[in-house]
């Protein structure tokens, strides 16, 4: 994906000026290397300690075996796999649809278009307080279901219904930002083929799948890997709503991970679920590109 | 777009559009909406109206300000306050560390500069919360934890900054640097007096979008402010949250200060951050 910068220039090559270029890098690669680089290296070595009476003790694989064995662990992955497997595709598609809201032309649309970007104001934690009294027993949801004689549901607090409902905060949340991205794909993708595509009779659903979505498809796995990212290690919605509960049915790795660290103490344990989240965010991450330098790319 | 000629047809077509922005947008817009009212309302009134449900409950009746000067009472204007300072010095720091490593990208070849470009847009896919729990142990060792400087320092330099700022000034026509240069004019007075004023609307969407960061920071202040002492808004909300449960209207007026901030800065500015994000995503 950075193949595509531009051609560097002819002038540069004669009298590169080094000491200015690093002068203007080092500020940021320091922090990228100290604040972003050296802490996952230091998981992956702390993954291997464990800390006995004020002792820290090298204990190898340990912390990573104790993982397998460990049926929290699995139930939490499980969550977290089945949380992802639902909450990704469901906040891409919403905000494809929105952003095709978004960049149609009409009179008043400017009006909406201001609308659906509030949500990006309004932080994670901000939404989750007021969706936690919207969705309590005697909150606004139950209160409008209500109205079609849907009896009150206790959104948070049933295991069936927690997981699901802290996938719908968090796709309230983030589809309006992931939509700016998705624009950004629609305004690039060149009339004339819709021009050509309604001259030859192409339906509005042809056209959308036919035309839309493959011309799409390196925003669409752009903001895939993204949201991916972000969705597998979500935190605070948890953290403030259900302390993973009730009963795990929300205990997310990440969570599991705080809880581990900085509940109970035991960072080695923490830093092992961290290397194994991140790694499976790797393979993820790492699948995804592939697929986005494939056939279609630029 | 539709041709048709009949206008009662059209008339129709333009009423169903609306009635499906309109939907979309109430969703957008119900939950702030519902908590700025009920911010205005006393906390025994907070959920009246609701079963059975009227529309009465979407209006703020009766209204006061009390919750907002309980709010301030229980002391949050000093929660805002650490946080504009938290999140303004990171923004103006931010905007000159990844300005120049955006400039030095898009105006030098260098050895390894593709794999130095790559590690740093892979460095903003991956989280802040990828790394914040092993963050914890690196300002610890650096003696920060309950420090300001922890929540600041680690948050300036920022991929996605540097990227929109690479992506800006590689688009600039290299003739100017080329002119300015024959003329001997210092590259540091090329980048000050030529780019820097160019770029005005990408230092904004990359203001905006390091404020914003800084705003919704959540975990990171949590685990790096362990004796909270010093409170970011975020994790002032969570604590407010847990410790006064049941004055629903205080907790509202929280929250509606918690957003309107940020959204106030954005609708204005909302074609340059919208701009600036859409084509990170293109190109990206």
């Amino acid at each position: 994906m950075v193949g595509d910068a531009p051609p560097v220039d002819r002038m540069t090559n004669s009298r590169t000026p080094v000491l200015l270029i690093a002068a203007l890098l080092a500020p940021a690669l320091i922090g990228l290397v100290v604040f972003r680089l050296y802490p996952i290296a230091l998981a992956a070595g702390d993954s291997f300690f464990n800390v006995l009476r004020g002792q820290r003790v090298f204990v190898g694989f340990d912390n990573y075996i104790a993982l397998l064995t460990d049926s929290i662990f699995w139930n939490s992955l499980w969550v977290t796999l089945w949380f992802n497997l639902l909450i990704n595709p469901i906040q891409i598609a919403l905000a494809l649809g929105l952003a095709l809201l978004y960049v149609q032309q009409f009179k008043g649309v400017t009006f909406y278009r201001i609308l659906f970007l509030i949500p990006i104001g309004v932080s994670l934690p901000t939404a989750v307080i007021i969706w936690r009294i919207m969705l309590s027993q005697d909150g606004l949801v139950n209160g409008v279901l209500g109205i079609a004689g849907v009896p009150a549901q206790p959104w948070l607090t049933a295991q069936s219904l927690a997981l699901y409902s802290i996938i719908a905060i968090a796709t309230w949340k983030g589809i309006s930002y992931w939509m700016i991205f998705i624009i950004g794909g629609l305004q690039n993708i060149s009339p004339e083929i819709y021009d050509a595509a309604k001259v030859d009779g192409v339906k509005p659903w042809q056209q959308l799948f036919y035309i839309t979505i493959p011309l799409l498809r390196p925003t669409l796995l752009f903001v895939l890997v993204a949201d991916v990212s972000i969705n597998f290690l979500l935190f605070a919605p948890i953290f403030m709503l259900t302390q993973g509960g009730p009963a795990d049915s929300t205990n997310v790795l990440m969570y599991e991970a705080y809880k581990s660290g900085f509940i109970f103490g035991d960072m080695g344990r923490a830093m092992a679920i961290i290397v194994v989240v991140v790694a499976i965010l790797l393979v993820i991450v790492g699948l995804q590109f592939r697929l986005l330098s494939g056939k279609g790319a630029r | 777009m539709s041709m048709s000629s009949n206008p009662v047809r059209q008339g129709l077509s333009l009423g169903a559009k609306h009635l499906v922005y309109a939907l979309v947008a109430f969703v957008f817009v119900l939950p702030l909406w519902w908590a700025i009212v009920s911010s205005l309302r006393p906390n025994a009134e907070v959920f009246a109206d609701i079963f059975p449900f009227t529309a009465k409950a979407l209006l703020p009746s009766p209204a006061s300000l009390e919750a907002y000067t309980g709010v301030f009472e229980r002391g949050f204007g000093m929660i805002i306050a650490n946080t504009l300072i938290v999140a303004l010095i990171t923004m103006a720091a931010g905007l000159v560390v990844n300005g120049a490593a955006g400039f030095a990208f898009a105006m030098f070849d260098f050895k390894g500069k593709k794999y130095i470009l790559t590690a740093i847009i892979i460095s903003f896919m991956l989280p802040f919360e990828a790394i914040a729990l092993p963050l914890y142990t690196v300002t610890q060792q650096l003696g920060w934890l309950d420090n300001i400087a922890a929540l600041i320092v680690p948050s300036i330099a920022n991929g996605l900054a540097v990227f929109l700022f690479y992506q800006f000034f590689s688009q600039v026509p290299k003739d100017y640097a080329e002119a300015a240069r024959l003329d001997g004019v210092s590259w540091i007075n090329i980048l000050l007096r030529i780019y820097v004023p160019l770029s005005m609307p990408t230092c904004i969407s990359a203001a905006l979008l390091l404020f914003i960061f800084q705003w919704e920071a959540f975990l990171w202040p949590l685990l790096a402010m362990p004796s909270q002492q010093f409170k970011v808004i975020q994790v002032g909300m969570a604590a407010f949250q847990q410790q006064y449960q049941t004055i629903w209207n205080q907790l509202f007026a929280v929250a509606v200060i918690t957003a309107l901030i940020p959204i106030a800065l954005l609708l204005p500015l909302q074609r340059y951050y919208v701009q600036g994000l859409a084509g990170a995503g293109i190109k990206g």
